[in-house]
């Protein structure tokens, strides 16, 4: 249900989406004015976003590509 | 002045035409012309001509301007000198007395930057609000230079240095000669045109330092329109700290050299784990206040039934009074000793057991929102409390009207077990 589709759609995110969701919730729950049931939800997706966004900065290929005049699948 | 009849000595008429050269003249004047018979006196003057191809001009720079020409002039340059013409009297000679000397190249370049900055300033090329925010945390970052030269190695490097999780798409394209300028634009189009596919957040543009005429491409109107064009944020990151381009002045952001293009393009790695640190501890902390703040509640709720309870046992307490003494009125030898004792035993027994039971209730209650207070919110679950949410809404059913007949529920046990339901029927418990 739900929660697998929140899950993926974080894992789909990019680092700047995943950024902006986090601020967001940190700050809903900073005003503190959300039922404890959301809350607890609200925490937990938190969570998921800070661990997908540490994953992205773990994601270090460090490799160049290149892109050549010529339309071609890059 | 002149006067026809008059007879002049040669000392009178060449200063008579000192005086006419040097009232019609502009005072100070600028001749291109290329370098002949170049000497350097003991004196640290210098003497030359300029020529072109049909005409000679005997010139001479004096020691103490000569002193700041920083380059070395020779036979055959172009150059651009500037000063004023002078007659020499003795010898009725006039001469250029140049104060300024620039390579003719250079300084053709020159005008022509100039030139272009206004021209492209007019159109509104270089204005602020063309220009386009860098994306905060790129993931994707096209960089078009020379394949061969250092800026890709010094733009790769203070990248990754500070943001290691992007990656990085070289577009080679050459960045001086003849063309380079039009390849570089062509470039940039192309990029655009295909970044559906290719999905780049930012461009950067770029070539390491070198002699103006090197770094001209950049200076080209081409590739400036093609850089206000792009749909694609654009980062120059041309020559050296003191270089200022045309591309620089109409990119949406500016490297100084290619060893700042990490600087502008990403952010600190460092900075951003901290920060992601700072999310974590504050969400910790704001749970366990949101938690904290539910205890209270939960702790004002048992204060209120406890009030509840005492309220009811004294209206009964009150009401027993009310049946004994009407009791005693009706058997009042025979009851009398042994009920009182019996209805105050039942009394404090009712009273104590009560208490017992509230206590009890308490310290559940406290062990339970500390266990909520814990690390991991989810542990409720454990507890063998559910969450229950409406397939169809995706809402919390916290009351059965959240739910019609037929509608299926969703039930989140712990360890992320989920079963699904079909609502039957709805009910009260006490209707």
């Amino acid at each position: 249900m739900a929660k697998n589709e929140k899950k993926n759609d974080i894992s789909e995110m990019s680092f700047e989406e995943a950024i902006r969701e986090l601020t967001d919730i940190v700050g809903k729950i900073e005003q503190g004015k959300i039922p404890l049931q959301d809350s607890l939800a609200q925490y937990e997706k938190g969570m998921a976003l800070i661990k997908h966004c540490r994953g992205i900065l773990q994601k270090a290929e460090k490799r160049i590509e290149k892109i050549s005049k010529e339309e071609q699948a890059e | 002045m002149i006067n026809k009849s008059k007879i002049y000595t040669v000392s009178e008429i060449n200063s008579l035409i000192k005086a006419i050269l040097e009232n019609n003249l502009p005072g100070r004047l600028t001749i291109t012309g290329e370098i002949t018979n170049w000497s350097t006196a003991s004196s640290g003057h210098a003497y030359f001509s300029l020529k072109d191809e049909n005409a000679l001009l005997p010139c001479a720079m004096w020691r103490s301007k000569f002193s700041r020409v920083k380059f070395q002039p020779e036979n055959g340059l172009a150059v651009l000198a500037t000063g004023s013409i002078d007659v020499y009297v003795p010898h009725g000679r006039y001469q250029f007395i140049v104060d300024k000397l620039v390579p003719a190249g250079v300084g053709a370049l020159q005008l022509a930057f100039e030139q272009m900055v206004k021209k492209l300033q007019a159109q509104g090329l270089f204005d602020e609000d063309h220009k386009q925010p860098i994306p905060k945390y790129p993931q994707r970052i096209g960089i078009l230079t020379s394949e061969s030269g250092a800026a890709i190695e010094d733009i790769k490097d203070s990248i990754w240095n500070r943001w290691p999780c992007v990656r990085l798409f070289l577009y080679p394209v050459p960045v001086q000669g003849e063309g380079a300028a039009e390849e570089i634009a062509a470039a940039l189009r192309d990029v655009n045109r295909r970044n559906k596919k290719l999905k780049l957040d930012i461009l950067i543009v770029g070539r390491g330092g070198g002699s103006p005429e090197d770094l001209w491409a950049f200076n080209e109107e081409v590739l400036a329109r093609a850089i206000f064009d792009s749909k694609i944020p654009v980062i120059s990151a041309v020559g050296h700290e003191i270089d200022t381009t045309v591309a620089d002045l109409v990119a949406d952001a500016r490297a100084s050299t290619p060893t700042k293009a990490g600087v502008v393009a990403v952010p600190d790695m460092q900075k951003v784990l901290g920060d992601l640190e700072n999310y974590e501890s504050g969400l910790y902390k704001n749970i366990v206040l949101c938690l904290r703040y539910g205890e209270q509640q939960l702790d004002e709720t048992a204060g209120n039934i406890i009030d509840a309870i005492k309220q009811f046992l004294a209206e009964r307490r009150e009401r027993l009074y009310k049946n004994y003494e009407q009791i005693v009125k009706i058997e009042p030898h025979r009851l009398l000793g042994r009920k009182t004792v019996d209805l105050n035993n039942w009394v404090n027994r009712a009273n104590t057991a009560i208490k017992a039971i509230i206590n009890q209730g308490q310290m559940l209650l406290t062990a339970q929102t500390n266990r909520l207070a814990g690390l991991n919110p989810k542990s409720v679950l454990q507890r063998g409390y559910s969450i229950t949410t409406n397939k169809r809404s995706g809402l919390l059913v916290r009351n059965a009207k959240d739910v019609q007949i037929a509608d299926y529920i969703i039930t989140e046990l712990a360890s992320e077990n989920l079963i699904e339901s079909k609502v039957t029927k709805k009910q009260n418990r006490n209707k």
